[in-house]
């Protein structure tokens, strides 16, 4: 009977690991059969995007270059400590980001290499490239505020900063600490400003707060609408996101607003980028730099911008109607490994002033 | 002699691997307690832990005790009183456990939020503008509301079960007492069914303390938000995993505590003598009630939050890629129903070793794999990857000379996801068949022994067709849960493989719920198959 | 000797005094004995020792030549041989009367199982019975198709652990008749203990009388109880049939 078992257990790994394997296969059948036949012609992935449009970014890169492209999609942190456990045996070739915070610490750990090209460097302007070439940039959003029409006068509004004066007391809506898109910003706001005027911001914030911080990005702006506060912190992708949602009442709710883009006298807005590293140890790391170039080449970057609401950071690609629409804004200055840097700094500021 | 020695032979050797296996990742999670303290422990004992488990109790106490009154006064309804629409009740009960609770979440706050069907329609139809204060469920109570709607029947369907099967002379006696209907409840009722109000409410419970979806969402503060933001935000896993560690003792410290209160007041099962409790028909007013309240929770549980999906997979058709719908659900029934089938196996081998040794160290021992299940998913993920790497180290003088070009074999198959699988799940199956072989007890086992059929014959021609009601139940609830997995699914999958719930987290967490509902509604409606597929095959189970 | 016990030991975990305390015993092949004592006077556990559903802490015990148990082996129950009706029937409720009967008959062909199923239903007078299920059996029909259950796989011994407790006191008299009857027919060497004198006396051809794990006597019926099988009544017309029938 203990021999029964141990064939079962056996004859089920046996079957599992061919589970696995037609699992990738079946994803490939669009592709011709052809196009798979040479042996390696493929790029593993380990993405925080999960986006429709990535997906399709990649099928169509399958069809041009005959590369198959897997993809594992988690939260960037929980990816990154699996590379980290899986070492130089690692299957990962290219790990893509939301944030490039997350990069930052990527690098950190020594599981990012080099990744740099003629192409690459034509494609991606120097200061969204890390400068000892260890990851890229691939898109950008702003963090914008937005604001309702009725109630507050674009002239009113000016930074980040000014949102802690007394006039916006109860009128101020932004998410929670959890966000990583708030973390990178009081971690900008620590690289500018300094760690103490950092934190008299995220507390001056805490108390102009209309209401505890709930929800996502979205409910911010219907936050607004729903008259709880006057002026809201969201990224400009969400707001792109309800301005073309299903649900009329969301597109009336953010047409209902204004967008107005901070600090733009001053250091700028920030901008949350997405990147994207080679994976030290990649066996496919040509096919990963293949990869990169075709999603920064302009192709894929107005894709980004049309489909997505991103900023392309490829300067030859416009961005879409609707975010030229917004008009031309400067962009905070900073090295983008500072946000890295300073994350966990940030969280703790968040935890001290009682940011939830 | 060791007298235990003698019936044991091959189950105890199969038992001992099965558990050593589900402890093997947990051990490297409960050594974290003893892992030096990093630089921010100060700040997260400061600013975090405290604050956060007043938050997280806050959400277990209330959670628990409305899952109790709801669960329980549904399966006392259901298991004695005949009244219009029980039959259908009966199980569509425990549908709204088919709905994932962070979808739950996002959904209601989707129907009754600024944009929701219920504010717009006001606004637009009404012209009424109420005060959004009132439609806020982003807070403690929302989340309480949240958890109680789609985690009940846990209690429910476990005291039901328990209610019709093992009462019926008890409640007749009290009955025959002049007793009334309330008197009954409380004085008979609730006391004889505690231990399985107990085992719903603490899945309940340790469901509630590993969720991480709703509270993100919701911005709670609770327990597991203070492993998240220790993790993602500060980079710290090392300290994360010591929360979860201590998470892990406080569990372990409230089991015994459970264990010790309980003392000798476990009602054990009569073994031959199971008699089903005859149905009091309602009439009147009575009925009319007892229908309007089951007819009231199975709205808001599940009847709304479905037609409220269905409602944006219409919004969304053609904008959400069809043409892998079908890929995604198969791979979901295929990693559910191989995991849950596993689990069940699993918990039978390790059952019989715990009946037939019949030693507290072997009925302590599988119930501590609930462990498992008290901390995030994710923290669980990090512990198997950690485990199934050093596992294909081992192996990798076997892949070399199997003519294999790769290190990682096991950790990139399917296999490593279906084994976590079966360890975070493992303690749901074993609840269930446990209690299967409580009811059949040690006699009919004997009488096949001495009727000459050796261990594994008795196994499988009497203890198994026996315990069919415990093992369909079993792999139902690990196959419905499995289908809702999302941290172990997301991390542990090979390339490319998507199940309909991380297709419903790429949506949902990236604040796209119209998107995610097509998925969502698929979860719903698989579950919902082989809930009534359950129901179906124990109705037909000859009593 | 058919049956052989010497020096039983044996005491549960946790507990200081033996509950089976250096019992000796010997039965003859074909004798019908009664194991008689109170409850918790360790009787049924005698019983299960000697089914090999307990493990003993000491002594010996063979069966028919055949070794069960001693200091150096350990026989599983489904090897001794041993057929044994359980206080509750342990009926298997998911099968039929005859699957009941099949269940313990050791391989041959299809048709001779059910050829032997025929004969002990037969001999329990239950025909006709075949596809009914336990729970739609009477507690005396129950009793019966536990018997024929245990008799079908002609075991050496056979074992009743309180055969009469579950049934009524009518039941009790007229089933305690039958099987006598059946047992000699069968001439079937069988224990059985039970807390009732009168159990005791009809049936068995030897009475053990245990207190605290210990023989306390060890005789015939009339000696032992005092009481002549005439006394009790119903007893003698079957006390007489048996005298003729054996």
């Amino acid at each position: 009977m203990k021999k029964s078992l141990i064939l079962l257990v056996v004859a089920m790994m046996l079957v599992l690991a061919a589970c696995g394997s037609t699992a990738k296969k079946e994803n490939g059948t669009e592709k011709d059969a052809v196009a798979k036949k040479p042996e390696k012609s493929e790029v593993n992935l380990y993405t925080s995007r999960h986006y429709d449009v990535d997906n399709e970014l990649y099928k169509k890169f399958e069809q041009e270059t005959g590369i198959k492209v897997n993809v594992i999609k988690d939260e960037a942190d929980v990816l990154i400590e699996r590379i980290k456990r899986e070492g130089t045996a690692t299957k990962a070739d290219l790990l893509l980001t939301a944030d490039v915070g997350r990069l930052y610490r990527a690098n950190e750990e020594g599981l990012l290499q080099t990744v740099s090209s003629d192409i690459l460097a034509k494609q991606i302007p120097e200061n969204l490239r890390d400068v000892d070439d260890m990851w890229v940039g691939l898109t950008k959003r702003a963090r914008i505020l937005v604001y309702n029409k009725d109630k507050v006068k674009p002239e009113e509004l000016s930074t980040y900063e000014a949102l802690t004066a007394d006039q916006w007391k109860n009128r101020v809506l932004v998410r929670s600490s959890e966000s990583v898109y708030n973390q990178s910003l009081l971690a900008s706001f620590i690289e500018i400003n300094g760690e103490e005027k950092a934190t008299e911001w995220a507390q001056g914030i805490v108390n102009n707060l209309a209401q505890n911080p709930e929800g996502g990005d979205r409910d911010q702006a219907k936050a607004i609408a729903a008259g709880i506060g006057d002026v809201a912190i969201m990224n400009s992708y969400y707001f792109g996101q309800m301005l073309n949602s299903e649900e009329p009442e969301e597109v009336k709710v953010a047409e209902s607003l204004g967008v107005f883009f901070p600090n733009q006298e001053t250091t700028g807005t920030h901008v949350n980028i997405s990147g994207a590293g080679v994976v030290k140890g990649s066996k496919n790391a040509d096919n990963a730099l293949k990869l990169l170039e075709f999603l920064t080449g302009e192709e894929a970057q107005s894709e980004f911008a049309s489909a997505n609401y991103e900023f392309p950071v490829n300067q030859n690609v416009e961005p879409s109607e609707l975010l030229k629409s917004w008009g031309d804004f400067k962009e905070q200055d900073i090295p983008l490994s500072a946000l890295g840097e300073n994350n966990a700094k940030a969280i703790m500021i968040f935890n001290e002033v009682g940011w939830k | 002699m060791n007298k235990h020695l003698a019936n044991v032979n091959g189950w105890t050797i199969g038992a001992v691997l099965i558990i050593i296996l589900l402890f093997l990742p947990n051990v490297s999670i409960v050594t974290g307690v003893f892992s030096p303290v990093s630089e921010n422990w100060a700040h997260i004992k400061e600013f975090m832990l405290f604050n956060y488990i007043k938050s997280s109790l806050t959400l277990v106490f209330f959670t628990a005790l409305f899952t109790i009154i709801i669960g329980l006064s549904l399966a006392w309804l259901i298991a004695q009183y005949d009244f219009p629409l029980r039959n259908f009740m009966k199980w569509a009960l425990i549908l709204p456990l088919s709905i994932p609770p962070f979808i739950g979440a996002y959904t209601y706050h989707g129907i009754i939020n600024y944009t929701g069907v219920i504010q717009k329609t006001l606004r637009n139809h009404f012209d009424v503008t109420p005060n959004p204060a009132y439609f806020d469920i982003m807070n403690v109570p929302g989340a309480i509301f949240i958890y109680t709607l789609f985690l009940y029947p846990y209690v429910y369907m476990i005291t039901r079960i328990f209610l019709s099967h093992q009462s019926a002379s008890l409640i007749e006696s009290a009955r025959t007492l002049g007793k009334g209907p309330l008197e009954i409840f409380f004085k008979v009722v609730l006391p004889i069914s505690r231990v399985s109000i107990i085992g719903g409410a603490s899945l309940v419970v340790l469901e509630v303390l590993n969720d991480y979806g709703v509270v993100k969402y919701f911005g709670i503060q609770t327990f597991s938000t203070a492993i998240f933001q220790t993790w993602f935000g500060l980079g710290d896993l090392d300290a994360a995993i010591k929360l979860a560690a201590s998470l892990m003792g406080i569990v372990i410290f409230i089991l015994v505590i459970e264990r010790l209160l309980r003392g000798g007041k476990q009602f054990s099962y009569s073994t031959t003598k199971v008699r089903p409790l005859p149905l009091v028909r309602l009439k009147g007013r009575k009925a009319v009630f007892a229908t309007l309240y089951t007819v009231v929770i199975f709205s808001v549980a599940f009847l709304i939050p479905i037609l409220q999906l269905i409602d944006w997979v219409i919004l969304t058709y053609g904008k959400v890629p069809m043409q892998d719908v079908l890929f995604y659900t198969k791979n979901s029934v295929i990693v559910a129903g191989l995991g849950a089938f596993l689990v069940i196996v699993f918990s039978l081998v390790v059952g019989n070793f715990s009946r037939v040794v019949n030693h507290k160290f072997a009925k302590i021992l599988p119930k501590l794999t609930v462990l498992g299940y008290s901390i995030p998913g994710v923290v669980v993920a990090v512990a198997v990857i950690t485990t199934f790497i050093a596992l294909d180290r081992f192996l990798a003088p076997v892949y070399q000379y199997l003519g294999m070009d790769s290190e990682l074999v096991l950790s990139v198959s399917l296999f490593m996801l279906i084994s976590a699988y079966v360890i975070r799940f493992f303690a749901i199956g074993y609840n269930s068949i446990e209690t299967g072989f409580d009811k059949i007890g040690t006699d009919f086992r004997d009488a096949s022994r001495m009727l000459g059929a050796n261990s594994l014959r008795t196994f499988f021609k009497i203890d198994v067709p026996m315990m069919k009601g415990a093992i369909i139940s079993g792999f139902i609830l690990v196959f419905v849960d499995i289908l809702k997995e999302i941290p172990l699914t997301l991390i542990l999958r090979p390339f490319n493989y998507d199940t309909l719930a991380t297709k419903a987290f790429q949506y949902a967490s990236d604040e796209k719920i119209m998107e995610a509902s097509q998925a969502s509604l698929l979860i719903v409606g698989v579950s919902t198959i082989a809930i009534f597929v359950f129901h179906k095959l124990l109705r037909e189970e000859p009593k | 000797m058919f049956m052989d016990i010497k020096n039983l030991q044996f005491s549960y975990p946790k507990s200081p005094l033996n509950t089976v305390d250096n019992f000796s015993f010997t039965v003859e092949k074909g004798e019908v004995i009664s194991i008689l004592g109170r409850s918790g006077s360790g009787k049924s556990t005698l019983l299960r020792l000697i089914a090999g559903l307990e493990m003993p802490a000491g002594g010996a015990f063979t069966l028919n030549g055949k070794k069960m148990f001693c200091d150096k082996t350990f026989l599983q129950p489904e090897k001794r041989g041993i057929g044994m009706v359980f206080q509750d029937y342990a009926l298997f409720p998911h099968m039929s009367v005859e699957e009941n009967i099949l269940f313990g008959l050791p391989k041959m062909s299809r048709k001779d199982k059910k050829k032997r199923a025929q004969e002990v239903l037969e001999l329990v007078e239950l025909i006709g019975f075949e596809k009914r299920y336990p729970h739609q059996l009477s507690g005396g029909q129950q009793q019966r198709v536990a018997l024929a259950r245990a008799l079908a796989p002609e075991p050496e011994l056979l074992l009743l652990d309180e055969p009469f407790s579950n049934l009524d006191t009518d039941l009790q008299v007229k089933i305690r008749g039958d099987l006598r009857r059946i047992l000699k027919k069968a001439k079937t060497t069988a224990i059985f203990v039970t807390h009732n004198q009168n159990d005791a006396h009809a049936l068995a051809d030897r009475i053990v009388k245990i207190k605290d794990g210990k023989i306390e006597k060890i005789g015939r019926p009339c000696d032992l109880l005092g009481v002549s099988p005439t006394e009790i009544p119903g007893m003698v017309e079957i006390t007489y049939e048996e005298l003729i029938g054996v």
